[in-house]
C-alpha cells in the first residue's frame, strides 16, 4: 500500500502500549542490567460462572492502599511513594471504604492524577449494579493485595490469605482492578 | 493481579481483571481480561465519568457470563482522548534527556532503599504479631 491508501488508518503508535519493552529499556537506560522476568504460564485455569449474576455475591479486589499515617503524600497527584506500600493482604468494609490511594504504584502520572477513586476502584458502579439487581450483592468487605516484587510471596502468602477472606465472606466471583 | 486471578480461579472462584497493561496481563495468561486502552491508573474507567465506569464494569459482567475459555480478552471501545499521543510518553527512554535519566537513577536508588526499609519494618511487625 502507498501512503494515500493508508491515509484512513490510525497512527502507527496507536496500539496497546508495549509496557514490557518500555520498562525493560527504561531500567537498562537507568543502569540496571538484570531485567525483570514477568510472570508467564503456558496453562491458564478457568472456572465457569455456574450461576447467574443476579445470584452472585461479588468481591472487589484492589492493589490500592489505605492511608498510612506518617507516610507522606498519598493522594491525588502524589509522586511515587514507596513509604505508602503495604505488605499484607487486607480487607475493609465496602459500606465505608475511606481513603484509598495508588501513590505506591507506577501509574501514569502525566495523564492521571488518581483524584477519582472510582477510576481504579469501581465501588460506586458495583454498588449501583447491586441496587439494580444486575448482581445479588457486593461482598461486605473489599480486599487489598500487596504488589510484591516477589512472585513467590504473592502466590504462597498473599493469595492464600486472600482466598481465606473470600471463602469466609462466601463470595461467588471476584473483580480485580489492576493499576 | 494476574497471579491472584489465576490462583482464585484454580480454587474455584471465577474472576475478571480490569486493566490497561495488555501485554503484561496476556503474557502471564489470565482467565478473563477487560482491557481499557487508557493510561495506567484508570482500569475501571475514566475519572469523574460514571457512564465510563459503568460501561467498563458491564463489560466485566458480560465476560463472566460469556467467556468460552481462558485467555479471553475484550477491549473496551472507549477512547481515552481524541489524540493517541499519550501512548508515546510513559517511561519512553527516547523522550527522556540523558541528564534526566541520571537524575532518575539517583531517585530510583533512594526509592528502593525506602521500599526495603518499609518492607523490613512491615515484616518485622508481622513476625512480632
Amino acid at each position: 500500500m502507498n501512503s494515500k491508501q493508508t491515509a484512513a488508518f490510525t497512527e502507527e503508535h496507536d496500539i496497546a502500549v508495549p509496557y514490557m519493552q518500555r520498562l525493560r529499556d527504561y531500567y537498562l537506560a537507568l543502569g540496571y542490567s538484570n531485567p525483570y522476568r514477568w510472570a508467564q504460564y503456558a496453562d491458564v485455569p478457568f472456572t465457569p460462572l455456574g450461576i447467574t449474576l443476579d445470584q452472585a455475591r461479588v468481591a472487589l479486589i484492589t492493589t490500592a492502599a489505605p492511608f498510612k499515617e506518617g507516610a507522606g503524600d498519598q493522594g491525588a497527584g502524589a509522586v511515587y511513594n514507596a513509604k505508602a506500600k503495604f505488605y499484607k493482604t487486607y480487607s475493609q468494609s465496602t459500606s465505608n471504604p475511606g481513603f484509598l490511594g495508588i501513590s505506591h504504584l507506577g501509574y501514569d502520572r502525566k495523564y492521571s492524577t488518581a483524584a477519582d477513586l472510582n477510576s481504579f476502584f469501581p465501588l460506586n458502579a458495583l454498588t449501583a449494579a447491586a441496587q439494580q439487581g444486575r448482581i445479588k450483592a457486593v461482598a461486605a468487605r473489599f480486599y487489598g493485595t500487596p504488589t510484591n516484587r516477589s512472585q513467590v510471596t504473592t502466590i504462597e502468602q498473599d493469595c492464600v490469605d486472600l482466598l481465606a477472606l473470600l471463602t469466609e465472606d462466601e463470595v461467588d466471583l471476584a473483580i480485580l482492578t489492576a493499576n | 493481579m494476574s497471579l491472584t486471578a489465576r490462583y482464585l480461579e484454580a480454587h474455584g472462584i471465577p474472576t475478571v481483571i480490569l486493566g490497561s497493561a495488555k501485554d503484561i496481563v496476556e503474557h502471564c495468561g489470565v482467565p478473563r481480561f477487560v482491557f481499557s486502552d487508557f493510561p495506567l491508573g484508570n482500569s475501571a474507567g475514566k475519572p469523574d465519568d460514571l457512564d465510563s465506569q459503568t460501561a467498563t464494569l458491564e463489560l466485566a459482567f458480560r465476560m463472566l457470563e460469556t467467556a468460552p475459555a481462558p485467555r479471553t480478552t475484550i477491549q473496551s471501545p472507549q477512547r481515552w482522548s481524541a489524540s493517541s499521543d499519550w501512548k508515546l510518553d510513559f517511561q519512553n527512554v527516547d523522550r527522556i534527556a540523558d541528564a534526566e535519566i541520571k537524575k532518575r537513577r539517583v531517585e530510583f536508588d533512594k526509592i528502593k532503599a525506602i521500599g526495603q526499609k518499609v518492607r523490613d519494618q512491615a515484616l518485622s511487625n508481622q513476625t512480632k504479631n
